[in-house]
């Protein structure tokens, strides 16, 4: 069974589409690219699939079931914005992931944390915007999810904490999970991607195999997604 | 699950309006000590200064219960905070429940302080005595202890203030239905789900008076009522507004499972 299903998802606000027709199938076990320019809908499909949205039409499925608790248990997602309440520490928030999350793993989340000479008895309202989105990123990654949706990990931070960002990704992800990473950022995210999609005017434009797809076009995929997307 | 959420939203409430317990507290032990000091025009001044302190803390109480509690609805749920409300494995209506739940007792605790402080600041056995010869005939008319009637009257305010509470809520839940200006439809949508509560129990209201002519004389003439008027609105305002918030509590269950649109 597909880990992720989406049948035919629309989104309209009011009369302006964000989405139509998406049909997604995401299997176990690959990493994958959610590839697109600012405003293409890639956010929103994945507040879809987070339940943070409502769909106008069409559903998602995972593990061959809606939405819902059991979806949110093997799901692990990482929002765009820093989503965490300010005035807790950060024990306090590795306390609230241990309470909620079964497969949260605290001990994992600390060892991360301390690599990063993190002070975990400082409050998240002391810390700069990177470091919150950096103890957002530790605690996403020490849950042993199926799968991990990651939006924009990399939006607006300096290369040497890309690639801490895309390490921290590749070396704790759950063996046999899949990644979803949305970005515009390819040339950072190429080399760890199974799958791409690219997406354009809330519609799946296309959705292939990297290595087919390089080897098809002779090209990397920042090179194909710069080509499709000339302005 | 419920007892978890339960916890957090519950300190999340408390631990701005325990600010206010402590003051209104405070206000109400220097009230005691300055008028129990006698003869002292300066003294008495203070004493005054310090009651009408202790009030308006008292007010700030249940304003900022009910503030605190939306404002928490509001971040909790269509906040930033909802990115991580909303993929907790919970199921909406247990996140609704807690929020309701959580409001009502830190509303509770706070009524609590007040009877408290009141004690605090006035008690004393001629006091008492005053209140008690003042409330028992009408006690006795209704058949009803002092402390019941007591009882009675603070727990029709406290599900009329519950009823301002969760009509808020669906204020907020509707207003954020909308594409924009969310707070703007908040306030609108709360205040016209709480007219339209209040209208109900008018017509409920007047539904009985119909069958009853004594109660018809609160919608026909100006003049007194009598006792057991007074005792059939009391039990007429329990039921009713319980009534209400039962209803309004499964409208906004049934709207927030069919889900949300965070920004």
């Amino acid at each position: 069974m597909e880990l992720l299903k989406c049948v035919n998802i629309n989104k309209s606000f009011g009369n302006k589409k964000i989405l139509e027709d998406i049909n997604l199938t995401v299997p176990r076990g690959k990493i994958i690219g959610l590839l697109g320019q600012n405003g293409t809908g890639k956010s929103t499909l994945i507040k879809i699939i987070n339940d943070l949205l409502t769909a106008t039409g069409g559903e998602v499925l995972v593990n061959g079931e809606k939405i819902g608790v059991e979806s949110k248990k093997i799901i692990s997602y990482l929002p765009e914005r820093t989503y965490l309440d300010k005035s807790m520490t950060v024990d306090k928030v590795i306390e609230f992931f241990t309470d909620f999350y079964d497969n949260f793993d605290a001990d994992k989340a600390r060892r991360l944390l301390a690599d990063l000479k993190l002070d975990t008895s400082l409050k998240l309202s002391k810390m700069s915007k990177g470091m919150q989105e950096k103890v957002q990123l530790v605690l996403v990654m020490s849950r042993k999810a199926e799968l991990y949706i990651l939006d924009e990990p990399l939006g607006g931070v300096d290369p040497a904490t890309r690639d801490y960002i895309l390490d921290t990704i590749l070396s704790n992800f759950n063996e046999g999970a899949s990644v979803i990473i949305s970005t515009h950022l390819i040339s950072d995210i190429e080399r760890i991607l199974d799958e791409v999609i690219f997406i354009d005017k809330g519609r799946i434009i296309l959705h292939s195999d990297c290595d087919e797809l390089r080897t098809k076009e002779n090209a990397s995929i920042d090179e194909i997604f710069r080509r499709m997307f000339r302005c | 699950m419920l007892g978890k959420l339960l916890k957090y939203d519950f300190k999340s409430i408390l631990k701005t309006i325990v600010v206010f317990y402590i003051l209104a507290s405070f206000f109400a032990i220097l009230t005691r000590v300055f008028f129990s000091i006698e003869n002292s025009l300066v003294m008495n001044i203070i004493g005054q200064i310090c009651q009408g302190a202790m009030i308006s803390m008292m007010f700030s109480i249940i304003i900022n219960t009910l503030m605190r509690s939306w404002v928490g609805f509001k971040q909790n749920l269509y906040g930033d905070e909802s990115y991580l409300t909303h993929t907790l494995p919970v199921t909406k209506t247990a996140l609704y429940i807690s929020k309701v739940l959580s409001a009502l007792v830190t509303l509770c605790l706070g009524v609590i302080v007040i009877v408290a402080d009141l004690f605090i600041a006035y008690y004393s056995e001629e006091k008492i005595e005053l209140i008690k010869n003042f409330i028992l005939p009408i006690a006795e008319n209704l058949e009803f202890s002092i402390s019941f009637l007591i009882f009675l009257f603070i727990l029709v305010v406290f599900v009329q203030i519950s009823n301002i509470m969760q009509c808020g809520f669906t204020g907020i839940i509707l207003g954020h239905r909308m594409n924009n200006a969310k707070i703007g439809f908040s306030v609108l949508y709360g205040f016209i789900v709480y007219m339209a509560s209040q209208t109900l129990i008018l017509a409920i209201t007047f539904l009985v008076a119909v069958f009853n002519e004594s109660f018809m004389n609160l919608f026909v003439t100006a003049e007194m009522v009598s006792l057991d008027v007074l005792k059939t609105a009391l039990y007429m305002a329990l039921i009713s507004y319980a009534f209400i918030l039962v209803i309004v509590y499964f409208i906004n269950v049934k709207l927030f499972e069919k889900g949300v649109n965070v920004d």
